[in-house]
């Protein structure tokens, strides 16, 4: 049997002012997970609202499963308000995750993208792999709790040597993370892994491609069942048809991607 | 404590370990949910509509949640007859429980050859004909809504079928479900599925645009089990009175064990859970368990005695 499971919450807090961070007890699913893997979560357990979320696996601590998210609508509103001992319904971890296995890979997040990078960040250090890695937000007020995102008391900034921009210059450059990934992709070619909104994935996929450099994006799109069965989660693929983002993705290469079509 | 009951049924010529199936479109071909089921938890599936052709479907957003329900407007993506029989039957003929395949035909021909195909085909319990999906423009729904075209339908793919039984998936959104369940039954159907999703839609106020790319959709989940509840019972006593030898099997927003046992007692033989698989992998297994449950402290020996059980 997989990992349905009542995982118990163990903390949830805010990390700023819409963002928050749950650490709930998967002893299954944290040995199996992997970075931009991801799992599905019911906010409530009545009908209203009906659906789990995907969410991205934030990190793994032990046996338990890092989730961070941001305050969006109805369903994250309900999960901001979950106490610590209740019980949510969590499968996983679904979907493809990140190839780690490139050379010197650099790690392109913008705003939230930062909750499956972060754990990609966190494994290339164990397994000592060299990688860069960049992020790029409104601004730095969005996570007031730095210490508390990155789990371990350092900004990720610091500990990762991670290059910033922001749009308001109050982290790192004044600017978006695509101005700082044209530079880079002028000076190296190592592959690309990003997360972000859409329209930085779109400006990320245009620059790999016009560098000829490989390029792996996660990507979002309203879900129902996270395991390949409700076919709603469908991106427009390259080569015609539809990829399911919860099975072929969500992470994918993006030159599979029919950016033109998204 | 009562005596374990006896879940076994016979519904639409299909042996069924007890009268939980999962429904067609939201239970892929069945493996995607095995990591967790308990083998043999469910009486059977049906699985996603098979069509002649492999089909992409319809262009994203397919699908938006609503008040305890949700909008979908898939178009019957799937990977078409062939890849069907090559690669996904194959396992699923393996596995406990009945295999009952959903198939769509664009005319009449295509329901025809579907059937001869899936009929003979080893492991295939049942066909159930998608005679109801709204969100396609040929076939679908279009069939459903005449009398006639029921008829017709069903007819060409019984005589092409074999021993295999024909299912009938009904859709709601007509005035009167009688006289398509009626021409299904004449025509040789030996079950009528009901209900298929209600037609809905959802806007963007503030963009004031549709949600879904398609622009309307199927409602399913809890939202509709009191019109599921209501079409069953009316269609079960029509088909009681004039085809006894026909069972309706019933679904729409099964979410519980109870839930189930208001679909039998409304007249069901069988249910399907459908949009219940969604909002947790396990929901039909743990439906199965509770409705057994549900028997067990109502005293009822044989899950049989529920259907068509409501006092009015």
């Amino acid at each position: 049997m997989s990992a349905s499971l009542k995982a118990k919450v163990l903390g949830n807090r805010p990390v700023g002012p819409q963002v928050h961070l749950m650490t709930l007890a998967a002893p299954a699913i944290a040995a199996k997970a992997r970075p931009g893997q991801f799992v599905m979560l019911r906010v409530s357990p009545g009908p209203e609202p009906l659906l789990a979320r995907p969410f991205s696996i934030h990190g793994v601590e032990g046996e338990s499963l890092l989730v961070l998210y941001q305050v969006v609508g109805k369903g994250t509103g309900l999960l901001k308000e979950v106490a610590q001992g209740q019980e949510l319904t969590m499968w996983g971890p679904l979907g493809r995750g990140f190839e780690l296995g490139g050379d010197d890979p650099l790690l392109v997040a913008g705003g939230m993208g930062i909750a499956p990078l972060a754990f990609a960040a966190e494994s290339l250090e164990q397994k000592g792999a060299s990688f860069r890695a960049m992020f790029g937000i409104g601004s730095r007020e969005a996570f007031t709790a730095w210490d508390a995102v990155s789990g371990d008391g350092d900004c990720y900034l610091e500990h990762w040597d991670w290059a910033a921009a922001s749009e308001d210059g109050s982290l790192g450059r004044e600017g978006l993370v695509t101005a700082l990934l044209a530079e880079a992709l002028d000076r190296r070619t190592g592959p690309v892994l990003a997360c972000g909104p859409l329209p930085m994935l779109k400006a990320v996929a245009r620059l790999c491609d016009e560098h000829g450099v490989p390029c792996q994006v996660s990507l979002e799109a309203p879900m129902a069942c996270g395991v390949g069965a409700c076919l709603g989660c469908a991106i427009p693929a390259k080569a015609g048809g539809y990829l399911r983002a919860c099975q072929e993705g969500p992470v994918m290469d993006a030159a599979l991607v029919d950016w033109g079509r998204i | 404590m009562s005596q374990r009951p006896d879940m076994a049924v016979k519904v639409g010529g299909v042996e069924l370990a007890n009268p939980v199936l999962a429904a067609s479109g939201t239970f892929g071909y069945g493996r995607e949910y095995s990591p967790y089921l308990e083998p043999g938890a469910l009486g059977g599936l049906v699985t996603k509509g098979v069509s002649l052709r492999p089909r992409e479907g319809n262009p994203p957003p397919r699908i938006v949640e609503t008040a305890c329900g949700m909008l979908n407007a898939i178009g019957l993506a799937n990977v078409g007859l062939e890849e069907f029989l090559k690669n996904k039957l194959p396992w699923l003929a393996e596995q406990p429980g009945a295999v009952v395949v959903n198939l769509y035909g664009e005319s009449i021909e295509e329901f025809a050859e579907l059937a001869k195909a899936l009929g003979a085909a080893k492991g295939v319990d049942a066909l159930e004909l998608n005679v109801s999906c709204p969100n396609v423009k040929e076939g679908g729904m279009a069939f459903g809504c005449h009398p006639g075209a029921v008829g017709q339908v069903t007819a060409a793919a019984v005589a092409e079928a074999g021993d295999t039984p024909v299912w009938v998936k009904l859709t709601p959104n007509v005035t009167d479900l009688a006289p398509m369940a009626e021409a299904a039954a004449q025509a040789g159907a030996r079950a009528v599925s009901l209900i298929n999703t209600l037609m809905g839609m959802a806007i963007d106020a503030r963009t004031r645009r549709p949600v879904l790319a398609n622009v309307v959709g199927g409602l399913s989940g809890p939202a509709i089990k009191p019109v599921g509840l209501r079409m069953v019972w009316q269609v079960a006593r029509a088909m009681k009175a004039r085809h006894p030898e026909v069972d309706v099997v019933g679904l729409g927003g099964i979410m519980s064990g109870i839930d189930a046992a208001e679909y039998l007692i409304a007249g069901a033989g069988a249910v399907q859970v459908g949009t219940a698989s969604f909002t947790e992998p396990g929901a039909a297994g743990r439906i199965a368990g509770e409705l057994a449950e549900f028997c067990a402290q109502q005293g009822v020996a044989r899950a049989g005695e529920l259907t068509g059980s409501l006092h009015t």
